[in-house]
């Protein structure tokens, strides 16, 4: 019984506030107040009820009767205040005047957002050139010369030892030649690879990229500070783990997954059936760079990490064909 | 690379089920991109007997036959000429995946299904070879052995049981591009022992060394060869059980004796190579480098040029094989080879990786010399090709091998400090759990202190040089999942934080007020890369045309935008792009960064209406000025004073009334109005409108400080004042004019309305201002404005020729 109180007022409160004009309002009222309504009916009911049972259910109903009625006058007196106002002069249907609705390109916002929850670790954002020296890109991050670890990077030459940059890790040479550890920076920007163009390769693209270098700094902290971006920004419940790989710059390093956050690990289309997607490259800064730079390595150590914005942003948004970021549609940048 | 489970169980006793171990395998950094079972690659097919056949009752081409497939009797319909009763053949049941569709131009595989065939229901299918992926022939169907049973599964029936991993090895470790490597880093994982077999040889009585002499001559280029002569040697297919190792990883069969030569590569990561020893003149063997521009003929037939420091094995006379990338065409083995000199040689990385980027010829060995291989595997290695070659042809092994290695590579050592392990990892661990992790990868303590041990390295280990190798190598074998994730930090504040930066502030303007961000290549082709620039910096290996030269400015890329959406109907345009452009700071490209100039520019652009068609107010087509006023906006929001206009007349075909912008007194960019011709090349005909500046002017321009200025205590006055002028006076001149005469209390000048007409006769305009007068400490009187105004207008009718209109 107390259940069919209650029933019937959710269903007055709903169909009160549905109503738009007094005669709809007063179907309303025919249906749950009139003599045979629902709550006259409900009265009929407690007839059957035993007695002990009486005296609370009285008192439930009687105050559903008295709520339902004052909600009744109140909403007939609004409605019949907003009937009464002369509709003629203004036709409040017509549309706003449009402005035109800005928009940041779907890259540049992925970029700001990881941006900003590194900030609030403590990085700033540092940034370098896109035409670089073969030493800036390959040689002060321990790529040995003629090793196949430059084929890992197909490269843009302009001239001898001149090319484009095929990643942003020259950036943290940079930063580190002009400023004593700690260094605690973020590197967005854009880098070329020499690739055919498709769906899923560009001949250029944006990475972000991050270092951090002080006393102490353990493959420990690695782990936690890309773990606590991943829940950041993939959210809280992605699992997480790092496999071995390779660069020349950084040593141990780590591929970092994620489980998948559409499937939530199950395996679909986004991960390719596996479950898992690999979000960012990382690794402890290899000593030869960091004596590169001139640091004493016995003193400061560091980590690295770097992703690139493009993937991260197809995942994302569920951009599948990369060409949609430069082709500047407004109708595709206006989503965003 | 592909790698065999069955294979790595001749080097390592296996109980992992594959999956787990494709999984442990990527968790130590040998990352399993996939792996096929192939005992479930024919899931669901059968071999099947046919019981009867008949001749389908409507469709004289077709049988039905009745199959037993084990578990029960299938109706199933064929169309080949070939089928029988009584014949044993391989069956798809409904819900197979048919490899290959003969019916397909491609041979797209399908899934098979329940159908009905001119009538008849079809419970299945009878595969040709074709279909299967066994074979080419997809005339008849495949008839199989009479022994096979029924119900079988077809994988059984043909033997599959392998697994097939799809390893994915990094640049660092060229040791993993073999079954043993693999074997290894398996033992690390299980710490079961991982070992090759032992190479066993019946030598006959007559020396290798009396019949053939080996030299290096370079000895920096090759660091060993080692050497091996059979005699007797029958050239036949190698057995079955070979080739399928072969085939399993994706190599072709050949003939036994170059069989044996992949194999021992698959095995040991040694490239070996086999000449035909009758060819090799004088039964010599010279390792040296060929003369510049010598033409030679490799075994797929092509002929290469060579360069002086291309490392070549030659025999007494000419050269026989590019050094650790291809054999030649003269002395390969063929049908009358009855003689084999087997080559295991090792060679300098970067050599090789040089001599085959120069040819583009990458091969099974230049790809494993790149990367290094263990240079104490050449005498096992030839041993072993010599033990399977005389096992399979019963060839005579000449005693002895043939090794010549100039300078014997020392064991490596390399000490660890258990403390520095524990800083770099951030871990806490023992000096005896190191080398117990450590012995699992055979690398042995030699000597150690309380806080360090040394390390022996072994040679299939030429990567371990240094300490932070050994410390990856712990880590790898600790598992970095066992690695704490430490989730805090202490946060650096010695430095000031940077907070957002010019270009972060610019794109939050620009957005509200309305603009579209977009991004656009920065590689483009001549004609874009050059339209704004003579000299542009060009791309020495371009991919494409398209991407081969540096952007010199924003404007092309934007103009390949609204090209974009005026063919997608979206012609209303606000945009805006922040990016670098380049440009080669002299005439020719420099081999330092001086040479080049790289600057970031901020790009706006108007194009089609200002406001869209709508109701209630007229729509029209954006002007400059409407440009000029979201500049004239962008910057005294940014640069507050600090910016001037200058107006010139550009008469350029590329940007017509162009009018400059100068931050802080230097030239910051333009603005103007995009010129026909070069908007027709982009098939846009309505006007356009662009802006480009450079960042670092704007940068250096930012006011980030502000100092209020007290707001005024007493009321400002207004006066609208009209002048005639001819129309060849600028309202610049006429507003200096107005400004000069009224000195500080004049506040503010707004040009209200422009109006040239029939009132005020031909030649001239109309310029309306609204004057705002501000007094600092005092109420100004009516007289005091009059005598103001009066001095404005005097000076304004003098100087500008102008007269004063009665509003």
């Amino acid at each position: 019984m107390t259940e069919k109180i209650n029933q019937v007022r959710v269903a007055f409160d709903i169909e009160v506030s549905k109503a738009v004009n007094v005669d709809e309002l007063e179907q309303v009222r025919v249906k749950f107040l009139s003599r045979n309504g629902a709550i006259a009916q409900l009265f009929e009911d407690m007839k059957s009820v035993p007695v002990s049972e009486k005296p609370a259910l009285g008192k439930l109903l009687n105050a559903l009767k008295n709520d339902a009625q004052v909600a009744f006058d109140e909403r007939k007196k609004t409605l019949s205040q907003s009937q009464e106002k002369p509709t003629s002069s203004i036709d409040l249907t017509l549309p706003g005047r449009p402005k035109p609705i800005g928009t940041k390109h779907p890259l540049t916002q992925t970029m700001d957002e990881i941006k900003k929850i590194f900030m609030t670790m403590g990085f700033s954002v540092a940034t370098g050139p896109e035409i670089e020296t073969d030493y800036y890109n390959f040689g002060a991050l321990n790529f040995p010369p003629e090793h196949p670890a430059r084929d890992m990077q197909d490269t843009f030459f302009i001239a001898k030892d001149v090319l484009l940059r095929t990643h942003t890790s020259p950036v943290q040479i940079r930063t580190m030649e002009q400023q004593k550890p700690p260094v605690r920076e973020i590197m967005p920007g854009r880098v070329y690879r020499n690739e055919a163009v498709s769906a899923r390769s560009l001949v250029s693209f944006h990475q972000i990229e991050g270092l951090c270098v002080d006393r102490g700094v353990t493959f420990s902290d690695l782990k936690g500070t890309l773990v606590a971006f991943a829940h950041q920004f993939y959210g809280k419940d992605v699992r997480f783990k790092f496999r071995p790989t390779f660069f020349p710059f950084t040593e141990p390093s780590a591929d970092m997954y994620i489980s998948c956050f559409l499937c939530k690990g199950k395996g679909c289309r986004m991960c390719k059936f596996v479950g898992w997607l690999e979000i960012m490259g990382s690794g402890m800064v290899h000593p030869h760079v960091l004596q590169n730079v001139g640091y004493d390595t016995e003193e400061y150590t560091g980590f690295a990490f770097g992703m690139g914005i493009e993937r991260i942003a197809c995942l994302r948004y569920g951009v599948d064909d990369l060409r949609l970021f430069y082709e500047n549609d407004v109708r595709f940048l206006q989503q965003f | 690379m592909k790698i065999s489970h069955n294979w790595l169980k001749e080097y390592i006793n296996i109980s992992l089920k594959p999956a787990t171990l494709a999984e442990n395998l990527s968790k130590v950094g040998l990352e399993v991109g996939g792996y096929e079972d192939l005992a479930v690659k024919y899931e669901m097919f059968v071999v099947g007997e046919v019981l009867e056949r008949a001749k389908h009752p409507n469709a004289d081409r077709l049988s039905l036959c009745k199959v037993n497939v084990g578990s029960e009797v299938l109706d199933i319909v064929c169309g080949a000429p070939n089928v029988t009763a009584g014949q044993k053949v391989p069956i798809a049941l409904v819900g197979a995946t048919i490899p290959r569709n003969q019916h397909d131009p491609e041979g797209k595989s399908f899934a098979l299904e329940r159908a009905h065939i001119r009538g008849i229901q079809s419970n299945g299918m009878i595969c040709s070879a074709y279909e299967l992926g066994l074979g080419d022939d997809a005339d008849g169907i495949l008839v199989l052995k009479q022994s096979a049973k029924p119900g079988t599964p077809f994988s059984k029936f043909l033997g599959l049981s392998d697994v097939l991993y799809d390893m994915e090895v990094t640049a660092n470790r060229g040791d993993w591009l073999s079954h043993i490597g693999v074997a290894r880093e398996i033992q690390m994982i299980t710490g079961k022992k991982a070992s090759l077999p032992r190479a066993r040889i019946k030598e006959s009585a007559t020396l290798a060394k009396k019949h053939a002499a080996i030299r290096i001559l370079d000895k920096q280029k090759c660091r060993r060869y080692s050497s091996r002569v059979l005699k007797n040697v029958k050239l036949r297919p190698s057995p079955q059980w070979m080739q399928d190792r072969l085939q399993s990883v994706g190599l072709r069969p050949i003939n036994n004796i170059v069989d044996v030569t992949n194999y021992v590569l698959m095995e040991t990561g040694q490239p070996l190579h086999a000449f035909d020893y009758d060819t090799l003149a004088g039964h010599a063997i010279v390792v040296k480098c060929a003369e510049e521009g010598e033409k030679f003929t490799t075994l797929d037939g092509k002929e290469r040029i060579l360069r002086s420091d291309t490392l070549m094995i030659c025999d007494g006379e000419k050269p026989v094989a590019i050094a650790g990338v291809m054999g030649g065409a003269n002395t390969e083995i063929s049908e009358g080879t009855t003689t084999v000199l087997i080559e295991s040689a090792n060679f300098d990385p970067s050599s090789v990786r040089r001599t085959s980027k120069y040819l583009g010829l990458s091969t099974d060995a230049s790809q494993r010399f790149e990367r290094g291989v263990d240079i104490e595997m050449t005498l096992y290695a030839a041993n072993r090709a010599a033990e399977l070659i005389q096992e399979f042809t019963g060839a005579e092994v000449l005693k002895g091998s043939i090794d010549i290695y100039p300078k014997k590579a020392r064991p490596t050592f390399v000490s660890l400090r258990v403390k520095r392990t524990n800083k770099v990892l951030g871990t806490s661990l023992s000096k005896q759990e190191i080398i117990s992790l450590l012995g699992r990868l055979e690398l042995t303590p030699a000597a150690q202190t309380k806080e360090t041990v040394k390390f022996r390295v072994p040679s299939f280990r030429y990567d371990i040089v240094e300490e932070i190798d050994l410390i990856e190598e712990v880590a790898r074998a600790y598992g970095y999942d066992n690695i704490e994730t430490k989730t805090r930090m202490t946060v650096d504040f010695s430095k000031p934080l940077r907070t957002n930066s010019l270009q972060d502030e610019i794109r939050n303007y620009m957005i509200g007020a309305g603009f579209n961000e977009v991004l656009t290549y920065s590689l483009q082709d001549r004609m874009k890369g050059h339209l704004m620039a003579d000299k542009a910096v060009e791309v020495l290996n371009p991919v494409s045309a398209e991407a081969s030269v540096l952007r010199t400015s924003l404007v092309p890329g934007a103009l390949t935008v609204v090209q974009h959406n005026r063919s997608h109907g979206q012609r209303d345009l606000r945009l805006f792009e922040i990016g670098s452009v380049f440009g080669l700071r002299g005439e020719q490209p420099g081999s330092t960064l001086d040479a080049y100039v790289e600057e970031e520019r901020l790009l706006v652009l108007l194009s089609g209406n200002v406001i869209s068609a709508q109701y209630g107010s007229e729509h029209r087509a954006t002007d400059l000025f409407d440009l000029k006023g979201e500049v004239q906006a962008l910057l005294s929001k940014f640069c507050l004073d600090k910016y001037r206009f200058i107006y010139y007349d550009s008469a350029s075909a590329l940007i017509e009334s162009a009018l400059a912008v100068e931050i802080n007194g230097t030239y910051a960019g333009f603005l103007g109005e995009v010129g026909k011709s070069i908007a027709q090349g982009f098939d846009i005909d309505g006007a356009l409108f662009v802006c480009e500046l450079r960042v670092a002017d704007l940068q250096g321009g930012w006011t980030t400080e502000k100092k209020l200025i007290p707001l005024p205590r007493f009321p400002s006055v207004r006066r609208d004042l009209a002048f005639v002028v001819n129309t060849g006076m600028q309202h610049e001149t006429v507003a200096r004019a107005i400004r000069e005469a009224g000195g500080t209390l004049l506040t503010n000048l707004v040009l209200f309305d422009l109006y040239a007409g029939d009132q005020i006769g031909a030649g001239n305009k109309s310029l309306a201002y609204s004057l705002e007068f501000q007094p600092l400490d005092r109420t100004l009187t009516d007289r005091e404005i009059d005598a103001e105004v009066l001095r404005i207008v005097k000076h304004v009718e003098a100087t500008c020729n102008a007269k004063l209109r009665a509003l």
